[in-house]
């Protein structure tokens, strides 16, 4: 029976306590997560750049005027744009516009107040009234007719009949007299006035003069205006423009070094001012990034002048607009070496002369819609080659959700930058990641650029033929990825290189694009 | 809730399975025995007490065991799942049954009539997960960058309590006896069988995902929302504490019989759970995820990163991953069955110290589940029992049983399991299978 209970206890013990051992809490509760890393992989953006747009992007920097043509084929000319120059006729139509001419006898004469160098044989008045006036100091009342010669509407001499009473202490003014349909004719610069007056006993007489000699009789004209004006223009020189065109493709601090195949500078004028106008370059000139002058020599020019078109009144032009186009190009200008520099903008001046060959015969016509138009383009297809052409763009940046991770739990991340390029280019890229005070805090890669995009496939054309993928691991310490995360400005900085290191040229087409994509790796501690 | 903790309810599956309860089937003499056949009743006995007792059945298929997760370096204990994830078949089950029952009275009324009444909890359910689920929780998406992974699991977790009152009636040397359980829910998660597929892709470009879902579980109490803002995916968990009364109500039966043949031989048979169901009301919702969600990151337009003029902002980008796994949720009540539970046993009495028998069981529902084994029990004392049990079930046919039972005064002690080596190193095997417990018997 002893024998029996010990081995109940025994056994009893046994069952008992390796139950117990093998189910102690310390099993549970004493457990640590050993130190495990996960890593998690997901996108972060992507986009799409295209050719088109980055273009445009540099046009809107600079003038309005300034426009991306897209050719027929894709590819693409850059214009920039100086401000158009504008002459309009209205500014020699303001003669005569308004005045006082006095009348000192029933006969009188007075020159037409015509722009210097310039004989009016004819004046169409478009508007505008004259206003008669008389100081009849006579006893009796005055009848009779003003009239000018020189003046007439369908054949019939301008004339006014008036009746005057007597005026001794003031003067007799007659109501505005509408002038519109009227034309001047004149073959010697002159108008004649005249007046018959009679008394009232039907004598012809003459106003006697005021005292002191001043003229009794005058005529005002008010707010003349012409629709027409024929005549003889003399030598006359006036500026046209002066202004500058910012070439913006080549306006950075930054190195680089473009060459644009067959870069263009062209000039087109508008011209109906019905006369001879020579356009006078008194400075056409490129601006160096140092400010060096390179002066624009073309062949086009005789003695940096130049004749525009022009509506001929031989020719039975009037009305007409008459265009000239000047282009400047590597065949018959030194643009080509100039633009080896890197010019960044053409200055200009160009000054307008009439009748320049002092032809004494030359009769022209202004109508009161003439005008002169100049404007000054750069034209840059974009067909070239760059290497190490450097620019730069100011991003902000808002990390969101990021910037609140905590990070203690993560040991590092990785970006993984992706490019699929279907532009001639390649790019060498850095970014710098500014804090408040747009103080660099760090940079994407260390130890300087670093080339993300190769430049795709171009045929004998220059023309793209294939895409190009690039796919760039930059892996970042947590340490940095905690300063980079709370910054909130960045600074991008690209180098592009055409094809082949930047010796071939090669042609930018509006379709053109690059897919930049970047995803990212973190690891993190559970 | 932390991945960890996910992984860590995953894997610990694996220490809760159906109840089979061999050994206390070959052990009438025991009050809780009452729990597999309502006809058992310990003899002689007029009143009885049933103390706590606990009963833990689990296994996880295939090979893993604890020691798979627990690692021990420098004195501490480490849990590190990866080699457990290595071990892990391409599709994984881990089920398990827990039974506590917190106390039980019986009252023989006659020689005839006995009346009986308690209350248990009960924790059981079945996970069939793939293996790419806690190899992405716990290696992150990043190693499968390529891969489309598989993450749906299959889900069937149940935790409820059983109030139960019975009845047994002697005819000579034949007991009948019969329970009835009003049963309480206290939280439910099942996945539904016709929408079960959650494939996700990392995409080796910039690390796009997809997510292709069709996805959907009913939930009462347990999943009270999913948040997967930043790198994870959280899912909030409502509040676990059992509470005794719900809104969620059922009823299930037990049925049986003890049949004395001779004075030393008898047989006995019990159906557990019949038509045992749940109505789950209580914050019962049905979460659905349905459809092919990509996340591609941010798009910034070309002209916004030429004109540099506005923002790059990533802030509002990231936030739609959670539109990747979100799960609509619809309130609706459903209802779940309790899988039925047979019991068979047969015993013959040697002589006074030794019985032989044998215990059959099997369940039925959607996890079928069978055992059986032979058993040979030895009483050396009259308040002492030793048994051992050779079981064969689904999973091993090497099974030994221990059973030890001390009856010291009205006192019924014990300690039992049908597979006792899994009992002293449960963390070198895939299944672990115990009962304890006490009573008081007068």
């Amino acid at each position: 029976m002893r024998v029996k209970t010990v081995l109940v206890f025994v056994i009893a013990f046994s069952l008992f306590s390796g139950f117990f051992s093998a189910c102690t809490r310390e099993d549970l509760e004493q457990v640590e997560i050993s130190d495990h890393t996960a890593e998690f992989a997901f996108p972060l953006f992507s986009t799409d750049l295209l050719m088109k747009d980055l273009m445009l992007n540099i046009l809107n920097d600079t003038l309005s005027g300034d426009t991306l043509y897209i050719n027929s084929d894709n590819s693409m000319t850059l214009i920039y744009t100086g401000d158009v120059a504008e002459k309009k006729a209205t500014d020699i139509f303001n003669f005569l516009e308004n005045g006082l001419v006095p009348i000192a006898d029933s006969v009188s004469s007075s020159p037409i107040q015509a722009p210097d160098g310039v004989t009016v044989t004819r004046a169409d008045i478009k508007s505008g009234t004259i206003t008669l006036i008389i100081y009849n100091n006579t006893t009796d009342t005055v009848s009779g007719i003003f009239e000018i010669t020189q003046m007439s509407a369908n054949g019939v001499v301008f004339n006014y009949p008036f009746t005057v009473p007597p005026t001794p202490n003031t003067v007799w003014i007659s109501p505005p007299i509408d002038l519109s349909g009227n034309i001047l004719l004149s073959g010697s610069n002159l108008l004649e006035f005249k007046y018959y007056a009679y008394n009232k006993d039907g004598v012809r007489i003459a106003f006697p003069s005021i005292n002191g000699g001043f003229a009794p009789v005058f005529v005002s004209f008010q707010n003349l205006t012409f629709s027409y004006l024929q005549g003889y223009w003399g030598y006359s020189s006036y500026p046209l423009t002066r202004d500058t065109i910012e070439i913006d493709l080549n306006q950075t601090n930054l190195d680089g070094n473009v060459k644009v195949k067959n870069p263009k500078v062209t000039m087109k004028i508008s011209n109906s001012w019905g006369f001879p106008t020579r356009g006078k370059i008194k400075y056409l000139s490129f601006i160096g990034k140092d400010g060096t002058e390179y002066k624009l020599n073309s062949t086009i020019f005789v003695d940096d002048a130049v004749d525009f078109e022009f509506p001929d009144f031989t020719k039975n032009e009037v009305g007409q607009t008459k265009y000239t186009y000047l282009k400047m190009d590597e065949t018959n200008s030194n643009i080509a070496e100039i633009f080896n520099a890197q010019p960044t903008r053409l200055v200009y001046e160009v000054e307008g002369i009439s009748n320049a060959n002092l032809d004494p015969n030359v009769i022209g016509f202004l109508t009161d819609s003439s005008n002169i138009k100049l404007s000054v383009g750069v034209e840059l297809l974009l067909e070239g080659s760059a290497d190490n052409f450097q620019t730069d763009q100011t991003l902000d940046l808002d990390f969101g959700t990021y910037s609140a991770l905590d990070t203690t739990e993560i040991e590092a991340v990785e970006f993984k930058l992706v490019t699929e390029n279907q532009t001639a280019i390649s790019a060498a890229v850095q970014i710098f990641f500014l804090d408040e005070n747009e103080n660099k805090v760090d940079s994407l890669f260390v130890g300087g650029p670093q080339f993300i995009m190769n430049a795709a496939p171009v045929n004998a054309q220059g023309i793209v033929s294939g895409v190009t993928r690039k796919e760039n691991f930059i892996p970042m310490s947590i340490a940095r990825f905690e300063r980079v995360r709370a910054t909130k400005k960045a600074v991008l900085q690209a180098a592009f290189t055409t094809a082949d290191g930047g010796q071939v040229p090669v042609k930018l087409l509006a379709t053109d694009q690059v897919v930049i994509k970047m995803g990212l790796k973190v690891k993190t501690r559970l | 809730m932390r991945l960890s903790t996910l992984l860590l309810l995953l894997f610990l599956c694996v220490h809760l399975s159906a109840q089979q309860e061999l050994m206390l089937q070959s052990a009438p003499e025991l009050w809780h025995s009452n729990a597999t056949n309502p006809a058992f009743f310990p003899q002689e006995k007029r009143l009885v007490i049933g103390l706590p007792a606990y009963a833990l059945d689990a296994a996880h298929s295939g090979n893993l065991t604890l020691n798979d997760i627990y690692a021990k370096r420098n004195g501490i204990r480490y849990i590190d799942f990866g080699a457990a994830i290595d071990k892990l078949d391409p599709e994984n089950t881990v089920h398990f049954d827990q039974r506590i029952e917190t106390v039980s009275i019986g009252l023989r009324l006659s020689k005839k009539w006995a009346l009986q009444a308690g209350h248990a909890n009960r924790f059981t359910g079945a996970v069939t997960y793939p293996k790419d689920l806690p190899a992405l929780l716990w290696n992150g998406n990043a190693p499968y960058i390529g891969q489309t992974l598989n993450i749906g699991p299959k889900i069937a977790l149940f935790n409820w309590n059983e109030w139960s009152v019975g009845a047994m009636r002697s005819f000579g040397n034949l007991t009948i006896g019969a329970k009835m359980k009003f049963l309480t829910g206290v939280s439910a998660l099942e996945s539904d069988e016709n929408h079960h597929k959650a494939e996700i892709y990392t995409n080796p470009d910039i690390y796009q995902l997809t997510l292709n879902t069709d996805y959907a579980f009913n939930s009462s109490s347990i999943i009270s929302a999913f948040d997967t803002a930043g790198y994870g995916f959280r899912v909030s968990l409502g509040s676990l504490n059992g509470k005794a009364f719900t809104a969620n109500t059922g009823i299930a039966y037990d049925f049986g019989f003890n049949w004395q043949l001779t004075k030393r031989i008898r047989v006995s048979a019990s159906v557990l759970d019949w038509k045992g169901k749940i109505n789950w009301t209580e914050n019962a919702n049905y979460y659905k995820s349905n459809g092919t969600y990509e996340y591609e990151g941010a798009v910034f337009p070309g002209t916004d990163i030429i004109n540099g003029g506005d923002s790059l902002d990533f802030d509002s980008k990231i936030d739609t991953l959670n539109d990747i796994f979100k799960f609509v949720k619809t309130p609706k009540e459903f209802s779940t069955s309790l899988p039925t539970r047979y019991f068979a046993s047969f015993s013959f009495m040697l002589n006074a110290r030794w019985t032989f028998g044998a215990s059959f069981y099997k369940q039925s529902g959607a996890q079928t589940h069978s055992a059986l084994g032979f058993s040979a029990r030895w009483s050396p004392l009259k308040w002492a029992t030793i048994a051992a049990m050779y079981s064969v079930d689904d999973r091993s046919v090497a099974n030994i049983g221990m059973q030890f039972i001390l009856k010291p005064g009205p006192f019924q002690l014990y300690l039992m399991s049908d597979n006792l080596a899994n009992v002293f190193t449960p963390r070198n095997t895939p299944a672990l299978n115990l009962r304890a417990g006490a009573s008081l018997v007068f």
